[in-house]
């Protein structure tokens, strides 16, 4: 592994990566620059990266003009989380089942899962209005929980089913020989051994949440309070004007504790992901 | 106490029958080796008698009580597979513990029980590593600590040894020998490797396609193989078969013509048509060079030191293999005759039974097994 490109290919590497990476984070670049930038510099032409006046005042101000900020990154968060959750209650059970039992029309209903997750939110979004109306569930945290935690659901166990099946089955007929019920093995063997599995899933699910809800809080829910953030950003749209520097602020401070989460836990995800790749 | 007893015990996969009706009584204490080629049940017998795999017909009795429907923990036995199955998640100690856990014994005895095992298998200094530090013996270890701490009245093992390497193998195989002399429980054995049933067996059963061929010490199946299976599965190198044509039976036993090679009679009961085919069954230790003998060529030559391993080509273009002694000058190419004892052979007829040797170089009801001893 020593010296194995020539100075020139990692420059031609180098350059590559630049280049991906710029088109990547333009938009965050932006964005951040946007956030710091007066009303007025924004919409100036010509169009000059560093404008005049350039400060943190909007960070300051968008909790100001849009008093409910906070709650609707809380909501964001909240809704994320009691999605992840459920989401997760419902995959590693099923994934488990799918690993280990042998049952009727097992592989059917596991395309079945996997086309519905293909078909997606959007295309279902009128009769799940609908199923959300004649439960009276509109209006309600439910309403953006329960279909976001059904989407994530097929995914979810698709990844814990790998992992379970890479358990090999004679450590729970050990278990089960030692005298250890289903649910003990479950709980002291398997779980444990497919934790770094689950933290991975755990944190994709809590990604996609947090990237779908927007779509289920604009049709299910009209109660301000309710709303999480990328609805919320909407009311940065006034009558007159849109104040896209708050609203990049507010967009930047929304995202934040999902960058945080994920640069905390990035490690498991790429050792989760490559897990069991190579043989040990 | 570990009495088993099968009877009538068979076992079907869909609607493959992969063990046939067995009839088998193991003794409290005694040490019995399954043995066969890979595929031919041992392991889904071994299964069956651990209660991982229901008994489709047929009973199982453990200490004269049915337990065909009792769970693995009711059963009184403890397994140890031969990937160890060790959690990966736990250190050596709640490895071993885990049996008394499910259990809810208190701390203090775990703590004793799991030190007593330890102190057993020398693995004190290794309690708190974690089973992916520890070498292959030390899992091998661990995975028996789990076993012992249940204190159970059968122990099973599948193929326990396999995924060692062969050193390692011959140590574990005299470690376990002591244990079984220490712990005095009854074990039973899966083994595809006939070495690990002769060295450590009390009794071994040889399985051959879900059927068993032959039960018996050792040195029974030794010296009296009922059949060509098992005379050519037990012995190491695997016992020459030459094939021959009867020509009558004499008060001397069985008077033979071998194939390209010279008349014979061998000291066997039993009665031979004139014309019948037949195998002879030579062990390679039992040949020896004679000029009158069957007339080979030496094809290949290994020197081991302290014996020469020859393997020869038969007249009629079969290999024949034969264990001389170290210092033979043997060179490949060479021609060579090859004799026996006729008491020494064995005799088969053609369904591959074996007719009953009149002469037995040990009087084998005198030999102690290990048990005994
Ligand atoms: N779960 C199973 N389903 C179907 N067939 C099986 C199963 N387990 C084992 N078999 C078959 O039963 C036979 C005996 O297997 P096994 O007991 O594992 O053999 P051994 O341990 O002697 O190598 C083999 O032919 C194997 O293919
Ligand atoms: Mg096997």
């Amino acid at each position: 592994m020593i010296n194995r490109y020539r100075w020139w290919e990692l420059v031609l590497i180098y350059a590559g990566m630049a280049l991906f990476l710029t088109f990547m984070l333009a938009p965050f670049v932006e964005a951040f620059m946007v956030s710091l930038r007066p009303l007025a510099e924004v919409f100036r032409i010509p169009y000059r990266f560093f404008a005049e006046g350039m400060s943190f005042a909007n960070y300051r101000q968008i909790w100001i003009s849009q008093p409910m900020l906070g709650r609707w990154i809380i909501n964001s968060f909240g809704i994320a989380v009691a999605v992840t959750i459920l989401s997760m209650m419902c995959s590693i059970p099923a994934a488990y089942a799918f690993a280990r039992f042998k049952f009727k029309l097992r592989d059917g209903l596991l395309s079945l899962f996997l086309a519905v997750s293909m078909v997606g939110a959007a295309v279902l979004i009128i009769p799940l209005y609908k199923l959300m109306l004649a439960l009276g569930l509109l209006n309600t945290y439910a309403a953006m929980i329960i279909p976001g935690a059904a989407f994530t659901v097929p995914t979810g166990i698709f990844l814990m089913r790998s992992y379970f099946m890479r358990i090999p089955a004679e450590l729970e007929e050990a278990a089960y020989v030692d005298g250890a019920s289903r649910l003990y093995t479950m709980r002291r063997v398997i779980l444990p051994i497919a934790a770094p599995g689950m933290v991975v899933v755990a944190i994709t699910t809590f990604i996609t949440a947090y990237a779908q809800q927007f779509l289920f809080a604009l049709t299910f829910n009209s109660k301000n309070h309710l709303n999480p953030l990328p609805v919320g950003l909407y009311q940065f749209f006034g009558h007159q004007e849109v104040r896209w520097n708050e609203l990049m602020a507010a967009s930047i401070v929304g995202v934040l504790p999902v960058l945080v989460l994920y640069v905390f836990l990035q490690r498991y995800i790429v050792a989760g992901l490559t897990a069991g790749a190579v043989k040990e | 106490m570990g009495d088993l007893k099968l009877t009538g015990v068979t076992k079907d996969f869909g609607t493959a029958r992969v063990i046939h009706p067995t009839d088998l009584q193991i003794r409290d204490g005694e040490f019995t080796v399954f043995v066969g080629p890979s595929g031919c049940g041992k392991s889904t017998m071994l299964r069956m008698i651990a209660g991982l795999e229901d008994i489709t017909s047929g009973t199982l009795e453990i200490d004269g009580k049915k337990v065909n429907d009792l769970p693995p923990s009711k059963r009184g036995i403890a397994m140890v597979f031969q990937s160890y199955a060790l959690y990966p998640h736990l250190n050596v100690f709640e490895n071993i513990a885990f049996p008394l856990r499910v259990d809810r014994r208190p701390e203090a005895e775990v703590r004793q029980k799991v030190g007593a095992a330890a102190e057993v298998l020398k693995l004190t200094e290794r309690l708190q590593h974690k089973p992916g530090e520890l070498s292959g013996g030390q899992r091998q270890r661990v995975a028996i600590g789990r076993a012992i701490v249940r204190e159970p009245s059968v122990f099973l093992f599948d193929e326990p040894l396999s995924n060692l390497d062969a050193a390692l193998r011959g140590e574990m195989r005299v470690e376990l020998s002591r244990l079984h002399a220490k712990l005095a429980n009854t074990m039973i054995y899966v083994t595809h490797d006939q070495i690990e049933a002769m060295t450590m067996a009390d009794r071994i059963v040889v399985l051959n396609a879900g059927r068993v061929e032959q039960v018996g010490s050792p040195l029974e199946l030794f010296h009296r193989p009922v059949n060509r299976f098992v005379a050519g599965f037990i012995g190491n190198p695997n016992m020459n078969f030459l094939p021959a044509t009867g020509l009558g039976t004499t008060p001397e036993g069985v008077a033979l013509q071998i194939q390209n090679g010279p008349r014979v009679t061998i000291p066997v009961e039993g009665n031979v048509a004139n014309g019948a085919a037949l195998n002879l069954g030579i062990r390679p230790d039992d040949l020896r060079p004679d000029p009158d003998g069957l007339p080979c060529r030496v094809d290949v030559v290994e020197r081991l030191g302290n014996s020469t391993v020859l393997y020869c080509v038969a007249p009629g273009g079969g290999q024949i293999c034969m264990v001389t002694d170290g210092s033979t000058r043997a060179t490949p190419g060479e021609a060579i005759g090859l004799g026996f004892d006729p008491k020494a052979a064995h005799l088969f007829i053609e369904n591959g039974r074996a007719l009953p040797r009149r002469h037995v170089p040990v009087d084998l009801d005198r030999i102690p097994t290990a048990r005994t001893a």
